[in-house]
């Protein structure tokens, strides 16, 4: 598909196309008239060569005529010689007439007639001269009145005039057909001139809104580009500032449980590094967890202990005659502390260890969740 | 802003024996816009100070070779103006902790206290940094 650049100057490129194409046709058009103008004007100069050698021959006609009825009167050679060069001269006319002519076949035929009526006419004044010559008186009378009213002369004005005539209404003919081209050739350069003009203006105006649609065009990418890096700034902001916001929590998170971890690895080190053997009891007096002074004295490994209950290592001294409730079980419902209880505790090897008890309950939100049971063997047992 | 006019960033010495605490440290505060120099002992932080004068300390309360308080004393030998906090997580009583510290170090934070605590407090020893 096209771009709108390539359809420009396609556009462009037809345009000037038809503007050659116009400027070829009025300039084709333009030569033709123009040969056709000066083929017109040779065949003017050959109707007007036709037209001047018909006056001639009627002029001379009429001369040698004259002079010739001049000289059977005078009988002075003068008209005589007169009437001889001006009968000369029309052969002249009459052969140059059917010279002009030989081309065109009307005209010929008229030439033709001419010249037969012609030729009739100078051997009727050859005759008149030679009778006049001969002193034929008779015959010249007689000549003369065959010939009263010149009806051979007026025969060939006849002719020569309907030649003539025929001749300037050819000329009328062409010079309104050669004023008919001028106009043609005037309006048709004219014509060529003015398209040429709108043409080149019809490409002007493409180039002119191509120009601006680039401008227009440059100027929306130019937008968009702005527009498109506003986004990515304030989107690269956008991120850098999660990115940042990512780190922070990331670091509060690692914080908060190195915090938390540091917190149980001391309690843990406390508890551990007591010497009496602590317990964590739950509500139901099941060992939960113990620090290391128990397996210490029990021999008996964390593993072992967790889940069992108190009793099954430990046993309350009871001093009393009646039945003993359980002073732990009792304690921790009653939310009691119990402080240097006599107990014996049972090691793995079933050997047993008298100890002093202490139990304190653990409450969280005033609701008693277990107890911390705490147990110190005699000095010289301790672990 | 020029370089010229752009003020040196603040300097923080953090004492740590815990060296994922030195690391978080560094990277929190250097991200807060602080040069952080991380040390691991007493003796080193003494020396570092003596070379590279820290404008605030940070020292937890337990290190390896000594007490975090025992050097806060000598440092401030070093260093008479130069506030210190104390980080800790084995002192239980904030009262007992308030009486016994606050002559002898300006903050005392708990380590399980948020990094957000801990900003606000160098910045209000470290005001305008």
């Amino acid at each position: 598909m096209p771009t709108p650049r390539d359809k420009t100057l396609w556009r462009v490129l037809a345009f000037f196309l038809v503007v050659l194409a116009v400027f070829a046709a009025a300039a084709f058009i333009s030569i033709r008239n123009i040969n056709r103008s000066v083929a017109g004007s040779d065949w003017v100069n050959h109707t007007h060569a036709v037209i001047q050698e018909t006056e001639g021959l009627r002029s001379d006609l009429y001369i040698g005529d004259g002079a010739a009825h001049t000289y059977v009167v005078t009988g002075d050679p003068r008209d005589r010689r007169a009437s001889t060069e001006a009968l000369s001269d029309i052969s002249d006319h009459l052969d140059i007439l059917t010279a002009l002519t030989r081309n065109e076949s009307g005209q010929k035929e008229e030439v033709a007639k001419i010249g037969v009526l012609v030729n009739n006419r100078l051997e009727f004044l050859r005759g008149i001269l030679a009778a006049h010559q001969s002193g034929d008186t008779a015959a010249l009378k007689a000549a003369l009145l065959e010939d009263a009213g010149q009806p051979g002369v007026k025969q060939i004005e006849r002719a020569v005039g309907k030649l003539k005539d025929e001749e300037l209404g050819l000329l009328t003919d062409r010079d309104t057909a050669s004023f008919l081209q001028a106009q043609t050739t005037r309006w048709t350069v004219m014509a060529g001139v003015v398209l040429d003009v709108l043409l080149l203006a019809g490409a002007g105006w493409l180039i002119w809104d191509d120009l601006g649609a680039r401008k227009r065009a440059a100027k929306a990418l130019q937008q968009a580009n702005d527009v498109l890096e506003d986004r990515v700034r304030d989107r690269t902001a956008e991120l850098a500032s999660s990115n940042q916001s990512l780190k922070s929590e990331n670091l509060e998170r690692r914080w908060t449980n190195q915090g938390l971890e540091h917190q149980l690895r001391y309690n843990n080190l406390i508890i551990s590094s007591i010497n009496d053997l602590v317990l964590v009891l739950t509500k139901a007096t099941n060992i939960s967890r113990v620090n290391p002074a128990v397996t210490k004295l029990t021999g008996r490994e964390p593993h072992e202990l967790i889940q069992l209950p108190l009793a099954s290592m430990v046993r309350l001294v009871h001093e009393g005659d009646g039945p003993m409730i359980d002073p732990v079980v009792q304690a921790m419902n009653e939310g009691r502390d119990i402080k240097e209880q006599p107990a014996i505790v049972t090691d793995k090897l079933g050997r047993e260890i008298p100890v002093q008890l202490a139990l304190f309950p653990l409450r969280d939100k005033d609701k008693i969740v277990g107890a911390v049971v705490i147990i110190q063997a005699s000095e010289g047992r301790k672990p | 802003m020029s370089a010229e006019t752009k003020a040196p960033r603040a300097h923080i010495m953090v004492v740590d024996d815990e060296l994922v605490i030195r690391e978080l440290l560094e990277s929190f505060l250097t991200m807060a816009g602080f040069r952080v120099t991380p040390v691991q002992s007493a003796f080193e932080a003494e020396a570092i100070a003596a070379r590279d004068r820290p404008d605030l300390v940070i020292t937890d309360l337990q290190l390896e070779e000594s007490d975090g308080l025992e050097m806060v004393g000598r440092l401030k030998a070093l260093l008479p103006d130069t506030p210190m906090i104390l980080l800790t997580g084995v002192l239980f009583d904030p009262k007992v902790v308030r009486e016994v510290l606050q002559k002898k170090v300006s903050s005392y934070i708990e380590k399980t206290a948020p990094l957000s605590r801990i900003i606000e407090e160098v910045q209000r020893l470290l005001p305008g940094r």
